[in-house]
């Protein structure tokens, strides 16, 4: 048991260091810690924050401050209304910062321009044991999690981070980041490691491609871009201008090592893969151009066998269960097999298809059905269903309020029968095979009726 | 509802192809309507795809100054005036 009143500071970096690119520039360490400290002064006095602040400085600033303040900042798994009712009635005593028309919960709005603290050179202790986040994670069923992050934990996961993808990297990196600092991948990247690494995280968020390049070609080099495939796919797609990235980091879904070559090519940077989940932080990480195998980070044991991966740190609460296979290949280095047949990854969010499929065969007047990934690069789950007189709206309809939107499958063809085998199985290949069949039969339709 | 454009219509069947909306024809969409969220129910994934056929269409790369996706894909009539006033 660690003493209850170890502390260590909120940042680690130089005071005169750069940390944040702002809405009116360059902020350094000091004037960052002073303004933080001088928010600190004026949140409400509750114990749970819920941060949906959009601007990443303004979210830096103000997750420092919840800290400095002793509050827990909940960040719930999407910014839907629905889901941040959710977690403010789970979690009584909570209110939100940002942007939010949410009835009954209350709202502070922070004038962050009445900020006007200068500089502390001193950066505040944390207690190690203080519960600074709380992370939900939601499955098929949208039905949310909570992973709890320690100061410790937060603190010497970024520490690992800096370690594993910043090795060799001397001069400070400029960050945007296309993912939203409340997904943990988000705050691992552009929140914590600018507490904890020279890093520079500008406050925008860039989403289509040529704003992407716009943010990045504002920022001086070298430049980091932290990301998605989705993202990064259709940067390559897209015909935008050229600007140098010195190192894109990917996360939420595998990416090729084809697609890790042709955007080290287009950018004239170093793609490096990382690999972990809310419960456990990044635990892994590879250079995809070059690499298949996976290095672990520094201070993670991982507990193979041959359903699941059992994951260890001294920093993390508690052992992390993911139900992915994988094959330890040497001491540091693992190979992934692929998850657990049952387990989906749509959008960065984790599901299961025997719930989703359960869903969907226990909805009135559908006879069968099976909800399933139709190709190895789809983005989304497609769905074939026996039910006779229904039409595909009237099933999505009652699949909508219970599930995650992310898992509603597209499309959703009415079929006269599956092909199930004697035994009641469906063989993947007879499965894709109808459903090719009939999207072809769609299509044919389709243009058949626009022709008329 | 209220009626589509001719060129709301044309964009409201790129949004059903390129999405592989099954449930949803292209005359349903209203123009009014949001797309995201409550509406038709579209999220990030969609705005990317929706995105990059744009831009294959109507050679228009879409921008969003601070990421507000709601904001350019607000409704499908937002869209069309945004790709109408794009195109050269």
């Amino acid at each position: 048991m660690q003493n209850l009143h170890n502390s260590q500071a909120l940042t680690n970096r130089d005071p005169d260091d750069i940390i944040a690119h702002g809405p009116d520039g360059e902020v350094s360490v000091s004037q960052f810690v002073a303004r933080a400290a001088e928010l600190a002064a004026k949140l409400p006095n509750h114990p749970y924050v819920i941060n949906l602040t959009a601007d990443r400085y303004e979210f830096l600033l103000s997750f420092c401050a919840a800290v400095i303040a002793g509050q827990c900042t909940l960040m719930p798994s999407n910014r839907q209304a629905q889901t941040v009712q959710q977690v403010a009635d789970d979690y009584p005593g909570s209110y939100v910062l940002g942007d939010s028309t949410l009835e009954g919960i209350e709202n502070f709005d922070i004038a962050f321009e009445d900020l006007q603290a200068t500089a502390q050179a001193t950066a505040p202790g944390i207690p190690e044991q203080q519960l600074c986040a709380i992370v939900f994670t939601s499955g098929s069923t949208g039905a949310a999690t909570p992973n709890r992050k320690y100061w410790n934990t937060l603190r010497s996961g970024a520490l690992n981070n800096a370690d594993s993808l910043l090795k060799g990297q001397n001069a400070r990196l400029n960050m945007i980041a296309t993912v939203p600092p409340q997904h943990m991948w988000g705050f691992e990247t552009s929140i914590l490691l600018p507490l904890f690494s020279k890093i520079a995280v500008s406050c925008i968020t860039p989403f289509f491609p040529q704003d992407i390049v716009n943010a990045i070609r504002s920022l001086p080099e070298p430049r980091a871009l932290v990301s998605s495939p989705a993202h990064l796919d259709a940067l390559l797609n897209a015909n935008v201008d050229h600007v140098h990235i010195h190192r894109i980091f990917s996360a939420t879904a595998p990416m090729s090592r084809q697609t890790a070559r042709r955007l080290e090519r287009r950018f004239a940077g170093r793609v490096v893969e990382i690999f972990g989940c809310s419960e456990a932080g990044t635990f892994a990480t590879r250079k995809t151009s070059s690499e298949d195998l996976w290095h672990i980070s520094p201070d993670f044991d991982l507990d193979i066998t041959p359903d699941n991966v059992v994951i260890r740190a001294p920093h993390l609460p508690d052992d992390v269960v993911l139900n992915d296979v994988v094959e330890l290949a040497g001491k540091r280095q693992f190979r992934w097999m692929g998850r657990d047949q049952d387990m989906v990854n749509i959008s960065g969010k984790r599901g299961s298809l025997a719930d989703l499929n359960h869903r969907l065969t226990t909805i009135p007047g559908v006879v069968d059905g099976v909800i399933f990934m139709p190709g190895e690069n789809s983005k989304r789950l497609a769905a074939l269903v026996v039910a006779p007189g229904m039409e595909p709206s009237d099933i999505l309809g009652q699949l909508k309020p219970s599930i995650e939107p992310a898992f509603l499958p597209r499309p959703l063809y009415i079929v006269p029968m599956l092909p199930r085998q004697e035994t009641g199985k469906l063989a993947r290949k007879m499965l894709v095979e109808l459903f090719e069949q009939t999207r072809r039969i769609k299509a044919q339709q389709h243009e058949g009726s626009t022709n008329s | 509802m209220q009626p589509q454009s001719e060129y709301e219509h044309e964009v409201a069947e790129l949004i059903v192809e390129s999405l592989n909306l099954e449930d949803v024809s292209a005359a349903d969409i209203g123009p009014e309507e949001p797309l995201f969220g409550d509406g038709l129910g579209l999220d990030s994934i969609d705005a990317l795809e929706l995105a990059l056929a744009v831009t294959q269409k109507y050679s228009v790369q879409l921008k969003a100054e601070d990421a507000n996706v709601q904001e350019v894909f607000g409704s499908l009539r937002s869209l069309s005036a945004y790709i109408a006033a794009n195109t050269s």
